[in-house]
């Protein structure tokens, strides 16, 4: 930070170094002791560069959890002024306007009015506004000053308008619109020293409404306003008020919500569109602000994005461009995965002969070997491939590809009765079906949201992975299943999987559900080169959230099981040591039911196991099979595993077949958790938990009826 | 359904009916309340001016310095006005 010891600090647009004017009622030690920070919100339109500023702000100071009681996610970080003051930044969701319309949206509205459980009413707003596109982003700036709350604005990618024609001057617009305009460039680090210091001084409490209401609407949020003056005199928000209570929203005193009532039905009745006519006036205030600051509308002239977008967007090759994507995406998981795989892997392994060797043989050498290490460095190993699976998903969000892909798969949603908006979702769903379910707050309509929050866990997550190249190597030998069958079976998986999503979306959504599908509206931001910064943190989040549940849920029940599965003690083989245990006598109780679907009472104990999470079946059979945790040494156990008669137990049917379930199979508590919280009960959860095991286990159950057909 | 040319100024026809590259002024929304009022936070309020770019099942227009892209089924629901008497 280019900042002179005490006094100065370097403007980086003029160049020039400037006075560093301090809060008057602040003083810089006394701010650096300050335990209670100030809190800023901030928000801004989707592709506004926000989240991009807001890692630029924080770095890796960030905390990602859950507003109390929703699912969607909370994202805050701790940034440092100029001056050296800690204040805590909440990135709100992304949003056009401050009628909410999504799950997301609502609790944006809800931060930025204090009514956010367990979050206090933040001291200021941050607006982030794409300055190639002032008018509609200055649109929501409009209705966040009415709130009340003093708001700086940052104007980011001012290079993205200057390359546009569009010249911009802050001052100009600071002076007629009466908040602090910032420009920044946030991919490239530029203004963020302002920024910086603009957050560290006063700032102006916006106010007052600038726009002019038209004639009739202004005689109706007069009358509101009055009638709640007079209930609370103190309210000096009344007239932003009376307009919530106007289009219904809001709570109020009793005498303010009769009026807007009896107004809310005179225009109905004189066909006045009196929402029409706010967003015009505000449109309309806006245009003359921006005409007057000398802000002109640029040109628009043919440029990559349209190149780029006239072969992506091809109704036929726009299709081929989709399918490379994809394509590059599932070999990138299996090929350049499997190097760091093998790292983990052989760390592991090395791991627990280090323990092995230095450990006096027993019951705790056994539990950490064959529990705690077998258990959890199964699960692990896969870290690499999610990684790159969100690292993938990152970058085509950031470029700007992801909205395509959702434009051009429109068409094939709505055929099952859903918009394009549906398949941000479904993508992460490949990645976990939580932020999957997650992502649904942004699709609009509460059926569409409901079927994709159904259908999502048929996506096959990375969870599946270990399942999957487990059973494969178990099913075949290498020798006769080359790598490229290997990932043309594993293609066919998510292929079963997706394909089978999309019929019972049809199914969910036209039959079950009914209605029509929503229209699409989808903003398509301009290509650009990926902010890598922003990427890898994400990365670095999903590690951190996926190496804490391997150290706690997978931990937890990894230990569980090498208890269930070695105790009561007894003598004798490993094998008739397991079938006397805990879990072996619960594999037995199972084992009459799974049997149709050629699975035994050890399947059994995975299946159970695995109800947590699915990556537990391989860890759970890494300790049922006794073979530690190395990939090679379970499949070669399962392989010569046998039924009491000495049939082979892992046929190439029973593989298929469990594949078949584990496609299928709802088996991730955690994603049982998010849907209900989604949707807001048992029942939707119950529904997705009896339909998917029920598929599974007839899924399974087919497979070897046809082997058995094929077979003779 | 995509028209080229026919439509004359000032006289409202639906957005699917101009021919890519056309610029029309919007004349007003004919859809669901909740639907209108997301289009006018995109930019598609009334009096504002729309380029449309890509034509198709679904389309493509520029509106406040943005690319939006629409289902024909919403394009159908927007009434417009050439600024330009032509399409």
């Amino acid at each position: 930070m280019r900042v002179w010891p005490g006094k100065f600090w370097l403007n980086t647009w003029t160049g020039v170094p400037e006075k560093i004017t301090l809060r008057a009622d602040r003083p810089v030690d006394r701010m650096k002791k300050d335990t209670s920070k100030r809190w800023i919100a901030v928000i801004g339109n989707p592709n506004a560069g926000k989240s991009t500023l807001f890692n630029a702000l924080t770095g890796l100071r960030q905390r990602v959890g859950n507003y109390p009681g929703v699912t969607v996610e909370k994202r805050t970080g701790t940034a440092y002024t100029l001056h050296g003051e800690a204040i805590e930044l909440i990135d709100l969701p992304g949003m056009y306007s401050l009628s909410p319309r999504s799950p997301d949206e609502e609790i944006a509205l809800q931060v930025l009015q204090g009514k956010a459980t367990g979050l206090p009413r933040p001291d200021a707003v941050l607006c982030v506004v794409d300055a190639s596109n002032l008018e509609r982003n200055l649109f929501l700036v409009t209705q966040v000053m009415e709130l009340g709350l003093p708001v700086l604005v940052a104007l980011n990618m001012v290079d993205v308008a200057e390359a546009r024609g569009v010249r911009i001057h802050p001052e100009q617009l600071e002076q007629k619109i009466g908040v602090k305009f910032i420009p920044t460039q946030a991919h490239r680090g530029k203004g963020l020293v302002e920024l910086r210091a603009a957050l560290g001084q006063r700032l102006s409490q916006a106010g007052e409404r600038k726009w002019t209401m038209p004639a009739p609407l202004a005689a109706a949020v007069g009358q509101i306003a009055a009638a709640w003056r007079e209930a609370q005199p103190a309210e000096i928000r009344a007239e932003g008020k009376a307009l919530e209570l106007l289009s219904g929203s809001g709570e109020g005193p009793e005498g303010a919500r009769k009026l807007a009532m009896a107004w809310r039905e005179r225009f109905g009745k004189e066909a006045y569109d009196w929402a029409a006519a706010v967003a015009g006036a505000r449109f309309a205030y806006l245009r003359d602000v921006l005409h007057q600051a000398g802000v002109g509308q640029g040109w628009r002239e043919v440029g990559w994005t349209d190149r780029i977008d006239s072969l992506v967007l091809h109704p036929v090759f726009g299709w081929g461009v989709l399918a490379g994507m994809m394509m590059a995406l599932f070999i990138s998981i299996f090929s350049i995965a499997s190097f760091p795989m093998e790292w983990i892997d052989a760390g592991f392994s090395a791991l627990g002969q280090l323990v092995q060797g230095h450990m006096p043989p027993g019951i705790f050498r056994d539990l950490l070997v064959d529990g705690v290490l077998a258990g959890v460095g199964g699960v692990v190993i896969f870290l690499p491939q999610i990684l790159i699976l969100f690292f993938f998903l990152g970058l085509l969000e950031d470029s700007g590809y992801l909205a395509r892909a959702a434009f051009l798969l429109d068409r094939v949603m709505h055929r099952v009765g859903l918009s394009g908006k549906s398949f941000i979702p479904l993508l992460s769903s490949y990645a976990c079906a939580i932020p999957g379910i997650m992502a649904t707050r942004t699709v609009e309509d509460p059926k569409d949201r409901l079927t994709t929050i159904l259908v999502a866990p048929l996506m096959s997550c990375s969870a599946r992975i270990p399942v999957y190249t487990t059973l494969l190597a178990a099913a075949v030998p290498a020798t006769l299943f080359p790598a490229w069958g290997k990932a043309a079976a594993l293609l066919g998986l998510y292929a079963l999987g997706t394909g089978t999503a999309f019929a019972l979306a049809w199914l969910f959504r036209k039959k079950m559900l009914g209605g029509g599908s929503p229209p699409l509206i989808l903003e398509l931001p301009p290509y650009r080169m990926p902010a890598f910064r922003t990427v890898l943190l994400r990365m670095w989040e999903r590690a951190l959230i996926f190496l804490r549940r391997a150290g706690t849920v997978i931990l937890a029940l990894s230990i569980l099981l090498w208890f269930l599965s070695n105790f009561p003690s007894t003598s004798g083989e490993a094998s008739e040591r397991l079938a006397g245990s805990f879990a072996g006598q619960l594999g037995h109780w199972l084992e009459p039911i799974i049997r149709p679907l050629g699975f035994d009472w050890r399947i059994g104990i995975g299946l159970v196991a695995s109800l947590a999470a699915r990556e537990v079946f391989v860890s759970t059979m890494s300790i049922v099979y006794h073979v530690g945790g190395e990939e090679g040494g379970l499949v070669q156990a399962m392989r010569g595993a046998t039924w009491p008669d000495g049939a082979m137990i892992y046929t190439p049917a029973t593989c298929v077949a469990l594949l078949v379930f584990y496609v299928y199979a709802l088996q991730c508590l955690s994603t049982v958790a998010v849907a209900k919280r989604e949707t807001g009960g048992w029942i939707w959860p119950a529904f997705m938990m009896f339909y998917m095991t029920g598929l599974a286990y007839l899924g399974a159950w087919l497979v070897q009826l046809i082997a058995r057909l094929v077979g003779g | 359904m995509e028209k080229k040319g026919g439509a004359k100024k000032h006289q409202p026809v639906d957005l699917t009916q101009v021919g890519s590259g056309a610029e029309v002024r919007v004349r007003s929304l004919e859809c669901a309340p909740g639907t209108c009022q997301r289009l006018r936070e995109m930019g598609f309020c009334e009096n504002a001016l729309v380029r449309k770019i890509r034509g198709g099942a679904d389309l493509v227009c520029w509106v406040c310095g943005t690319r939006v892209a629409l289902s024909a089924r919403l394009a159908r629901q927007i009434l417009v006005e050439h600024v330009d008497g032509r399409s």
